[in-house]
């Protein structure tokens, strides 16, 4: 046996070697192709607006996360997206779309594969946290053309349109719409907890963290469950990192979006509060619950507040909540001072460089369709739940309140960090930050250091 | 004269017996061998998405200081020397008091121990998953309401269980092949040997130390090392069930690997894991054969 | 003396059987949970018995393309299985049946690279398999696994009973070497076909990381992927994850029962062989 293994090696060592040559060429290939592929996207791309060139058909594939709203719960995934799609069809003859739709859990997972075994989609529906950092790596197509002077002007919001560039200054994601994450408290058990007095109906609802802390004291005395701190599992991290943030007026990065600060004094001692209460039974301990699952465990009743909420999550998961005789109020995150930092969502598109400038100029008139379209466009808007970021468009939930509210959290708007350099590794250091504080396995300082340490050095690791 | 005929029939049988050999040699070359070269060359380079820079051995070098490779090393350590023993005893356990049954009783109980094998890891893990759900759960309630605990606890979340949460469901689906195994080997062992023992005198123990477990060492070497296998690739648990958590407790090697790869787009750091992962499987398989196998002849 | 013997096998049969109900748990609930609703799937204390069946989970299920996903499941685990016998077969008879130059180098290649877990490549491969243009197809699994060389190895040792004096005599009658092959080896080494055909079988259908990195497109996925997906979308509706995972295991339980002996033979021999 020994003699067969010891063979073995030596062989194994021996193709080794061989085929190191060989490797090593293909290695370099693939680096030169990769070079061409940059080269290709440095250059400057027609006008949006420029028929396809020949009159050929094109086909490009469209990947969505359900960030469209369907018809109704019961529709399933991609059948309000076919109709957009038939809809372009029509319009453009000489352009195919296939549409295939990924959910938020295993969907950035795939698209990273998808990139790496170049099938990915020409066009992604998506938020800018990965959509820049896709940019970063030179993965996508410039769309600065599509930004015209009046585009600019209609939207006319800084932050924004900051949020869709990428550090070399480019434009690498179309806007369509945008709104604030908050949280969401459940009427009835607020009622029965006598806890109502706690909240604030009026004006924008803000209120403190002392406030807060009495409605969990209520809700638990009267045997309610608090919201789960959800750390499981990647998705819906800006809702509790937007919560732990505003409990003390403690930011995740500075001002200039350059360096993390979470472990300033607030954020310490929001993560030491989060703690105790999870201690007390206030709020229950997350470790197994990701995002989503813990918006379930709150519409299902199980739970009495979720610290994830948008207008989104609120129209998606209406018909659940009527079903179980839930009422929820949609409120800002508590902060000391009562007025909240909202971390928002903004939903968009980009365009993949797939070396193909016929395709690249298919996939923006089809954004363009999706975004400007006179009959599409407004309709699209509301699909995702949100509000425009086009101001030309209006009021589109004329009547409603509770738009009104979401719309009013507007001018709360934070620094947007979701551009940072290695986000994406950021966010893998987050939850189990989170988890350590929650089982115990650190103090929350000493956690909170070593996250913004690790976060900090994941800047340093994507220049 | 002879000799070169001789060279020639061998000569021949040569072309013949590669030509038989070409598929498999294809298919092995193109998707074994090539992509395994190209691992070890790539774990050599920080290779992300942007592309590739040669850092000699930085990779390996800051693995072993990766305080999170250190933490998914023992967690896989654990799974494996927690998942081999008990699967090893359970096996025989369940074969030794099954192989005598009448048929039908055999392979009921065969049956039952196989099926979480046949129904598949991933049906398995979701149902486990709604088996372990601390809210709406059924095992927590059926704690709760025989009184072994008060509150509801976080299997799959909280430090202390989330790891043996992984290992009960790790070990029902491994298994079920070793008793199969085992109720072969023990129908195996010769009749008379172990009658004549008893007539000696011999009793239960030591006939099973002496006449049955020399001719069960084969057969638990073989299940010895692909539990260990199967243990160290242990991945769609964790994905579908911790995605590592609690705090890395449940972060195994290969879900590491994985998050790197497909999370952080560190392509060469996951690789130069994938090296060392399998020098340590080959290392362990190797010591195990030499364990156990000293007088096991094949 | 007796009496103690029977205490303990009563012990251990009780062991036994509570054992079996921890192992049939599982199945049992997938099943049935597959027709609970929603509602019915989180009430504590459970419904032993779903008491008012639904067929709800199957509808939204029905939404996705289930069936083929579980088409996509078949067609990759039956290919693999039957490019890996003959491909095997053909391997392992000279392995074991010629005297050629480089065979002794050749088998412990085998049997070295048997030992290497091949998630460790699965990177590298994917790269490949990508630049081969079949990333996202069924090929991109089927291909690679018919790689691994664990049906060499097995079917080698199969081989090895194929007496000499019957190929000999084969040669001396004029035979060629596939009519040698397809008369005289294939017959002897049936059994080995079952065995290699039931373990590639299960273990394709079982390689749920291979699936992951491999293949992206809704109608391309595999039912163990389908089931995962759903999982991710549908989080805590147990109800219609249980749906598709009784729709994922059903089909091969089923086959298992009916065909039990045999996958038994095969695990038998593919280890004791082996």
């Amino acid at each position: 046996m020994r003699k067969i293994l010891s063979l073995g090696l030596a062989a194994a060592l021996l193709t080794t070697t061989l085929a190191g040559c060989g490797g090593d060429a293909s290695e370099t290939k693939q680096a030169e192709s990769g070079a061409t592929t940059a080269a290709a996207g440095g250059e400057t791309t027609p006008a949006a607006q420029a028929p396809a060139a020949g009159g050929e058909s094109v086909e490009i594939t469209w990947w969505a996360f359900p960030t469209f709203a369907q018809d109704s719960a019961d529709t399933p995934a991609g059948t309000y997206e076919a109709e957009i799609v038939a809809a372009f069809e029509a319009k453009n003859p000489d352009v195919k779309v296939k549409l295939e739709t990924i959910d938020f859990t295993s969907g950035p997972e795939k698209i990273t594969a998808a990139i790496e075994a170049g099938t990915v989609c020409d066009v992604l529906f998506d938020a800018p946290g990965r959509i820049i950092s896709y940019a970063q790596n030179g993965k996508l197509v410039k769309l600065d053309d599509m930004f015209t002077d009046d585009y600019v002007k209609d939207v006319g919001n800084e932050a924004l349109l900051n949020s869709c560039k990428s550090d070399d200054g480019s434009y690498y994601m179309y806007p369509i719409s945008t709104a604030a994450f908050c949280m969401a408290v459940s009427k009835q058990a607020l009622e029965s907890a006598d806890a109502m007095g706690c909240i604030n109906l009026e004006g924008d609802r803000t209120w403190t963290t002392a406030q807060f802390e009495e409605m969990l004291q209520k809700l638990s005395a009267a045997g309610f469950n608090g919201a789960t701190v959800y750390c499981s599992g990647q998705g819906g991290d800006q809702g509790i990192r937007a919560f732990v943030t505003n409990l003390y007026d403690s930011q995740v990065t500075n001002d200039q979006v350059t360096e993390y600060t979470l472990n300033d004094e607030g954020g310490i001692k929001a993560m030491t509060k989060i703690k105790e209460w999870v201690d007390a039974g206030y709020m229950l301990n997350g470790s197994a619950y990701n995002g989503g699952e813990d918006v379930d465990q709150f519409v299902a009743g199980n739970t009495a507040f979720t610290t994830l909420w948008s207008p989104g999550l609120a129209s998606q998961r209406a018909d659940t909540l009527a079903e179980n005789g839930i009422e929820a109020i949609a409120l800002p995150f508590p902060s000391e001072d009562g007025v909240p930092e909202m971390e928002y969502l903004v939903n968009g598109f980009c365009v993949f460089d797939t070396g193909d400038a016929a395709r690249a100029e298919a996939s923006k008139k089809f954004i363009d369709f999706i975004c400007n379209d006179e009959e599409w466009g407004p309709k699209n808007v509301v699909r995702t739940s949100v509000f425009p970021v086009r101001q030309s468009m209006g009021d589109l939930y004329p009547g409603d309140a509770q738009m009104q509210f979401y719309a009013s959290l507007t001018k709360y708007y934070s620094p947007y960090y979701n551009t940072i350099k290695g986000f994406a590794e950021m966010r893998t250091y987050w939850f189990p930050m989170l988890q350590a504080v929650l089982n115990g396995d650190s103090t929350p300082e000493d956690a909170v250091n070593d996250f913004v340490a690790k976060a900090n050095q994941s800047i340093v690791n994507a220049q | 004269m002879k000799q070169s005929k001789f060279n020639k029939i061998r000569m021949r049988e040569t072309v013949i017996s590669y030509a038989f050999l070409a598929p498999a040699l294809f298919f092995f070359c193109v998707f074994v061998l090539v992509p395994m070269v190209m691992g070890v060359v790539t774990s050599l380079f920080r290779y992300n998405m942007k592309g590739m820079t040669f850092i000699g051995l930085d990779n390996y070098v800051n693995m072993f200081k990766d305080e999170v490779w250190q933490k998914s090393l023992v967690n896989t350590v654990i799974l494996v020397l927690g998942s081999v023993p008990i699967t090893v005893l359970f096996a025989l356990f369940v074969a030794a008091l099954t192989y005598e049954k009448n048929p039908i009783t055999r392979s009921f109980f065969r049956c039952v121990f196989f099926l979480p094998v046949v129904t598949g890891t991933v049906a398995v893990t979701v149902v486990w998953k709604w088996i372990y759900d601390p809210l709406n759960g059924i095992l927590n309630w059926l704690l709760k309401s025989m009184h072994v605990i008060e509150k509801n606890i976080m299997w799959t979340g909280d430090k202390k269980f989330a790891l043996w949460a992984i290992l009960i469901i790790l070990i029902t689906t491994s298994v079920g092949q070793p008793i199969i195994l085992y109720i072969a080997s023990l129908g195996n062992v010769p009749k008379d040997y172990v009658e004549a023992a008893s007539v000696d005198g011999a009793n239960d123990l030591q006939i099973f130390w002496k006449i049955k477990w020399p001719s069960l060492l084969p057969t638990t070497l073989y299940i010895v090392v692909i539990t260990t296998i199967n243990s160290f690739q242990c991945f769609s648990l964790i994905q579908l069930l911790t995605s590592g958590g609690p705090n890395y407790r449940t972060t195994t090697i290969m879900y590491y690997l994985y998050e790197n790869a497909f999370k952080r787009f560190e392509y060469g750091y996951a690789n130069a894991m994938g090296v060392v992962l399998a020098l340590m499987i080959g290392l362990i398989s190797f010591i195990q054969f030499k364990a156990l196998g000293s007088d096991v002849e094949y | 003396m007796k009496k103690k013997v029977n205490i303990l096998d009563g012990i251990s049969m009780a062991l036994l059987l509570l054992l079996s109900f921890i192992f049939i748990f599982p199945f049992y609930w997938i099943l049935t949970g597959a027709f609970k609703s929603q509602k019915v799937t989180v009430k504590l204390p459970p419904e032993w018995f779903p008491m008012s069946p639904t067929l709800e989970n199957f509808r939204k299920l029905m939404q996705n393309p289930a069936l083929q996903w579980l088409w996509n499941s078949v067609f990759i685990c039956a290919v693999t299985m039957l490019i890996v016998c003959v491909v095997s077969s053909m391997a392992g008879y000279v392995l074991a049946k010629k005297r050629f130059y480089g065979q002794a180098t050749l088998f412990s290649i085998f049997v070295f690279a048997m030992a290497l877990p091949k998630q460790v490549i699965l990177v590298p491969l994917m790269k490949l398999v990508s630049f081969m243009g079949i990333h996202d197809t069924s090929w991109a699994i089927i291909l690679p696994l018919c790689g691994w060389p664990f049906g060499v190895f097995l079917m080698k040792q199969f081989s090895e009973n194929i007496p000499t004096e019957l190929l000999e005599a084969a040669k001396i009658d004029g035979s060629g070497e596939l009519l040698t092959f397809s008369n005289i080896v294939m017959p002897i080494v049936k059994p080995g076909f079952g065995a290699l055909a039931i373990f590639t079988f299960i273990n394709t259908w079982n390689d749920y990381f291979m699936q992951l990195v491999m293949l992206n497109s809704r109608s391309k996925l595999t039912i163990s992927l389908g089931v995962a997906t759903l999982q991710q979308e549908f989080s805590t509706n147990y109800g219609v994850i249980m749906a598709g995972a009784a729709m994922a295991a059903v089909p091969i339980v089923a086959v298992f029962l009916m065909f039990q002996n045999y996958f038994t033979q095969g695990i038998t021999m593919g280890a004791v062989k082996g």
